[in-house]
């Protein structure tokens, strides 16, 4: 059984039912019935509409076609929510017996009773006739403006439908997508926002428009953004963009944002609202910034390299200036001797035999003369030794530092003597070191005790060692006149005298040479010092020293 | 007391005349051979070298031309004959490094040049103990 609908109608009110007796008498007369007929099956339905009108809910008129291989019929369906069952009114009864064919049918709650009327077998019927029948029903002009209204709202009610059902996929949408989705009239006011735009800033769309956003705006990118929505906005009429930071309610971070806002405009390009769209650029944001500074990086990195080659040509110059300089120290101060000595013997020579030809005075000038000779030999004498403290000259051998103090005491022999000097030694250890350079050491700093002594008080010299982790550490202490220690930083350096020569004689060299030894050795020297009280020079040197012997 | 057989070695004749005067000073009787350089003196001694002439002492400046004091030391040292003959270096210069090098080649002794008539006369004693 094949049943083809072509037409329905709402039964409401009487209005409905004239509508119903209408429709029937339309089909039966495009099924070819006869006049008669058609006035027949029209009362049928009417008959059992009218009792849905009156008793039922929610009823409705179906009109069909039924066409099997033998018979044909048309069949108006009378359909009602609620159950009339057990109750066969008056109407019903007199319809069964106007058509050929009927059935009721109960459904749940639903009420459903079908009517047949005979088409003659001959009469065509195809799938085309049905659709321009259906055609027919729905371009039927309107019985009476109660149809047309009718009509009218029904279609109304599907587009309304059909909008709400788009519309709530948009939102879905919309509220799916990880970017904030908004729009906005013509001052700037939200009229909607995604539920992403609301949850990331964890504000709502009144609390966005009273605070004008500056809560969740980046206070330096505010300016920017508030141009864009308020200003722009007003004025303009082309899409506009820009890049602000917006806070993020969970973590608090600001995190970089592009604002896209584009005018939605009517038929006559008037900017009816804004369209706009925030999209998360932080991590591009951070890239571009660290491809800045890696830019930076590597230009800072050339510019090192630049500067490390110039500092290197440099140092090769200073090391080259270094070498003539020490070669040339060397060399004067190795010819410098001669004539140097020359001017000491001969003058010598006059004070013992001229001392009869020359007077008081010219012997007095000769003596000067002999003394300022005698300093510039100590003088010339040291600078060769400090010119010979270098790495060339240097051989690493094993060295008994108690031969180096006691051959040290013996060259100072008749000082010690001469000043009843006593010196305790501390039983030194045997390193590996420059025998010559250990020696010249030991003695500029006995030297230097024996010489800064008091006038009134024999020195007393204590020589000591101990060991640490990494280094082995000599202590020079006398009884002198000692010093301010503030002179210290000035005292390892060449030519720095801290006394005046008439006092104690000296040529400024002595530290200094006692700071190269040291240098080439790896190690360290310093001193303390009190005025008045005394001086402890101290020498460290590093633990290796002491092994590696040959 | 014995005399004087010494060979100086040295090109400046100040030198020369110091040293003479103080060792004349000390002794006055003796041979002092005189060379200017380092070829001259080996010149000498192989002139000079027997039983009668042979120096006690041969005393060697350093800084001289044509063969200086270590080089001459070393060809000394290197020649059977002359090889047991004493040398002192006798050098203007405290250098010791100098010093070291020359110790280590064989000589006997290293003595700086006198500032003073005194050191002269010490020198020249010094020499003298060679040849006692």
């Amino acid at each position: 059984m094949t049943m083809h609908e072509l037409a329905r109608v709402t039964l409401e009110n009487e209005m409905d039912l004239i509508l119903a007796h209408k429709r029937s008498m339309k089909l039966a007369e495009l099924a070819g019935l006869s006049l008669s007929a058609q006035t027949t099956f029209a009362t049928a339905v009417s008959e059992v509409s009218r009792n849905t009108i009156d008793s039922g809910k929610g009823g409705c008129l179906i009109l069909n076609v039924e066409s099997e291989q033998r018979d044909k019929y048309i069949v108006a369906c009378v359909k009602d929510e609620q159950t009339t069952t057990g109750k066969s009114p008056e109407g019903l009864e007199y319809a069964k017996r106007l058509v050929n064919k009927y059935r009721i049918s109960t459904q749940g709650a639903e009420t459903s009773i079908e009517l047949y009327y005979y088409i003659a077998p001959n009469f065509r019927i195809d799938i085309a006739k049905l659709d321009e029948w259906r055609s027919h029903f729905r371009n039927e002009p309107p019985v009476s403006p109660y149809e047309e209204l009718k009509r009218k709202n029904a279609q109304l009610q599907d587009l309304s439908e059909k909008i709400q059902k788009s519309e709530a996929q948009y939102r879905t949408l919309t509220n799916a997508l990880p970017i904030f989705i908004f729009s906005l009239d013509n001052n700037g006011a939200l009229l909607y926002a995604n539920e992403w735009l609301l949850r990331f800033t964890g504000e709502t769309l009144d609390y966005l428009n009273k605070s004008r956003w500056q809560t969740v705006v980046y206070q330096d990118d505010y300016e920017t953004f508030s141009n864009l929505l308020y200003n722009t906005v007003t004025r303009g009429t082309a899409a506009r963009q820009t890049q602000v930071r917006i806070k993020n309610k969970n973590n608090g971070a600001y995190i970089w944002h592009q604002v896209s806002l584009t005018p939605f405009k009517d038929a006559d390009n008037h900017v009816q609202y804004w369209i706009g769209y925030i999209v998360d650029i932080h991590t591009q944001k951070v890239y571009e910034a660290t491809l800045k500074d890696n830019i930076q990086l590597k230009q800072t990195q050339e510019q090192l390299k630049e500067q490390q080659s110039i500092q290197e040509k440099y140092i090769e110059e200073l090391n080259r200036s270094n070498l003539e300089l020490q070669q040339f120290a060397f060399i004067a101060s190795h010819d410098l001797q001669e004539p140097v000595r020359k001017l000491l013997f001969y003058s010598d020579y006059l004070l013992n035999r001229y001392t009869n030809a020359i007077d008081t005075k010219g012997i007095e000038y000769l003596t000067s003369m002999q003394h300022a000779a005698q300093r510039m030999r100590n003088l010339i004498q040291d600078l060769l030794i400090f010119s010979q403290i270098n790495k060339e000259a240097i051989t690493f051998k094993s060295v008994d530092l108690n031969e180096i103090v006691s051959e040290a005491q013996q060259d100072f022999e008749m000082a010690i003597e001469e000043k009843k000097a006593t010196i305790t030694v501390q039983s030194l250890p045997v390193i590996n070191g420059d025998r010559r350079m250990m020696k010249q050491l030991f003695e500029n700093i006995l030297s230097n005790a024996l010489k800064y002594s008091k006038s009134d008080v024999p020195p007393v010299i204590d020589i000591t060692y101990r060991k640490t982790d990494d280094q082995i550490e000599f202590a020079f202490k006398d009884n002198g006149i000692g010093f301010d220690e503030k002179y210290l930083p000035r005292m390892f350096i060449l030519f720095q005298r801290l006394h005046n020569r008439e006092a104690y004689a000296g040529t400024g060299l002595g530290l200094a040479i006692c700071r190269k030894i040291v240098e080439m050795h790896q190690g360290k020297i310093w001193a303390e010092a009190k005025e008045g009280v005394g001086a402890v020079f101290y020498v460290s040197l590093p633990i290796q020293v002491l092994k590696n012997q040959n | 007391m014995k005399a004087w057989k010494i060979l100086l070695v040295d090109d400046d004749a100040e030198d020369r005349a110091i040293i003479e005067d103080a060792m004349a000073s000390v002794n006055t009787e003796g041979i002092i051979y005189f060379a200017e350089n380092g070829e001259q003196a080996l010149a000498i001694l192989d002139t000079f070298l027997d039983a009668e002439n042979t120096p006690c002492l041969v005393v060697l400046d350093l800084n001289m031309p044509k063969m200086n004091g270590t080089e001459t030391l070393r060809n000394m040292k290197k020649n059977e004959r002359f090889r047991e003959i004493p040398v002192i270096i006798y050098s203007t210069s405290i250098n010791s490094l100098e010093k070291e090098k020359c110790m280590q080649l064989g000589a006997h002794d290293y003595i700086t040049k006198p500032v003073s008539i005194n050191e002269s006369r010490e020198t020249a004693k010094r020499f003298y103990e060679f040849c006692k």
